[in-house]
């Protein structure tokens, strides 16, 4: 038995068996054990992981936990949990404050992209992160009613105040349009609005803001992978194999752009009904996540076609806030989680995400 | 092509007009000035479609040089150049792959006459 007294490297040598899943490297060399302090036979130290939303963060502290009990000597341990987003390295061009863009994405229209953009928002902020949703569907933006934001964005000037709901900051075209009226537009105007999105709104400091894009590959995907470097796209399909089909076109163009795509989710996956909570698979299941182990990409979950999720979404609550723990809540809040840890893994982990060097 | 391989470290002058590429891996590109502008992949200087050059070469100065570069997104670069044209958008993966090296020109070349060898 080691007669070493106890101290605060042995504290960090016995945490070193604790391993983040996702960055598969232990806590003590991710730089995450911090302010370790040992008095007498009591351990206190703080865990700072990346992301708020970590979906292990539970696991994480438990082995913390047992690890050092372990230690000869030790009667007590109190291990906080507190998180940092990472950001973009400096010297990228980004918007300042906001330290990842992430793109909910789909090949085709009418898989819930919005629905999914607006729980997820909602979702990582209420996990205490950072949030902004930008609904880049020009033609159908539907994300204020589905938040619930009925205010309209207070002109500052040169720049926007968003409209903040449910601890999430949103900006839309549907903030601006009459009841009714459309946008008709080509595509040099979709690029602008793409840009005054990002560029001219307040968005202050955000963790993760969220765009919503209109479905298929076209003028705005473009535009928003070139205004910034994208910290990467979810790709949304239902389980049919003509949508994972169509999703794959989607996944090519943004690799075409270098956005990595950080995911696939699969909503509309199976139908529970509201009166016997029979599942049906309405639209096959699984396709998805076929597809996404065919082209080598995390699988982030599926979410039941539930018709609370589409009643909470008309009322303007999200489900993930309205009722956190039915089923379709918890699908959400758990790819909330998977997509955070993405991000981190991606900002951690990746060389190609370095800022390139131009002398010219 | 991996998007390691496409990934520009740095970007620089070479000379007096020419572009040159430090990539990732290490290898190094450099692109005559003229011949980029030339190359230029906006819609005003090669068709969308069938990539046929609209461009025509006589108009553009024999000494046209870049003035800047911007880094476009996460996948490609945009140039500035002498003679007023601005809305190219030169991808980094089809800059690595154009590679005008000796060694880069080589392999393409070998790989052309692999691909239509009669077997």
């Amino acid at each position: 038995m080691s007669t070493q007294p106890l101290s605060e490297a042995l504290v960090r040598a016995a945490l070193r068996v604790v391993v983040d899943p996702d960055l598969r490297k232990d806590i003590v060399s991710l730089g995450f054990v911090k302010d370790v302090r040992v008095d007498d036979g009591r351990v206190a130290l703080t865990i700072e992981l990346t992301t708020p939303a970590c979906p292990v963060r539970d696991e994480l502290r438990g082995q913390a936990e047992r690890a050092i009990r372990a230690l000869p000597g030790v009667s007590a341990t109190d291990v906080r949990m507190t998180a940092v987003v990472p950001a973009a390295p400096s010297g990228t061009k980004f918007i300042p404050g906001v330290r990842n863009v992430v793109a909910i994405a789909s090949g085709k229209g009418g898989v819930g992209k919005s629905t999914l953009s607006a729980n997820l928002a909602a979702a990582l902020a209420r996990t205490g992160a950072r949030v902004g949703l930008m609904d880049a569907d020009v033609y159908g933006p539907s994300i204020p009613a589905m938040m619930g934001a009925r205010d309209v964005p207070v002109d500052l000037g040169d720049r926007l105040q968003p409209v903040i709901r449910h601890g999430v900051k949103i900006i839309s075209m549907g903030f601006f349009l009459k009841e009714g009226q459309a946008v008709v537009w080509r595509g040099p105007m979709l690029h602008k609005m793409v840009r005054e999105f990002l560029g001219d709104v307040e968005w202050g400091e955000l963790d993760y803001l969220l765009v919503d894009l209109p479905p298929g590959t076209g003028d705005i995907q473009l535009s928003l992978c070139q205004a910034i470097p994208l910290t990467g796209a979810l790709i949304v399909s239902t389980p049919q194999d003509v949508a994972v089909d169509v999703a794959r076109k989607a996944i090519a163009m943004f690799d075409k752009l270098n956005a990595p795509v950080l995911g696939m989710v699969e909503n509309m996956s199976g139908y529970v009904c509201p009166h016997c909570g029979e599942h049906d698979d309405l639209f096959g299941t699984g396709g998805a996540r076929r597809a996404a182990e065919k082209l080598h990409l995390p699988y982030l979950g599926e979410v039941p076609l539930a018709s609370a999720v589409r009643e909470r979404s008309d009322e303007g609550t999200p489900i993930v806030v309205a009722d956190p723990t039915a089923p379709a809540a918890l699908a959400l809040t758990h790819i909330a989680e998977l997509l955070a840890a993405q991000v981190s893994v991606r900002r951690l982990t990746l060389a190609d995400t370095a800022p390139i060097v131009v002398n010219f | 092509m991996d998007a390691e391989t496409a990934r520009p470290r740095e970007i620089a002058r070479s000379g007096e007009a020419d572009v040159a590429i430090e990539w990732a891996d290490g290898h190094r590109s450099v692109y005559p000035a003229r011949t980029l502008r030339l190359g230029c992949p906006c819609a005003e200087c090669h068709d969308e479609l069938t990539a046929r050059p609209l461009i025509d070469a006589a108009r553009v100065p024999e000494d046209v040089r870049p003035l800047g570069i911007e880094i476009v997104g996460n996948y490609a670069l945009s140039i500035r150049w002498s003679d007023g044209h601005a809305t190219g958008i030169y991808a980094f993966r089809s800059l690595r792959e154009d590679c005008p090296c000796e060694q880069c020109t080589k392999t393409r070349r070998n790989a052309t006459i692999t691909a239509h060898r009669p077997r």
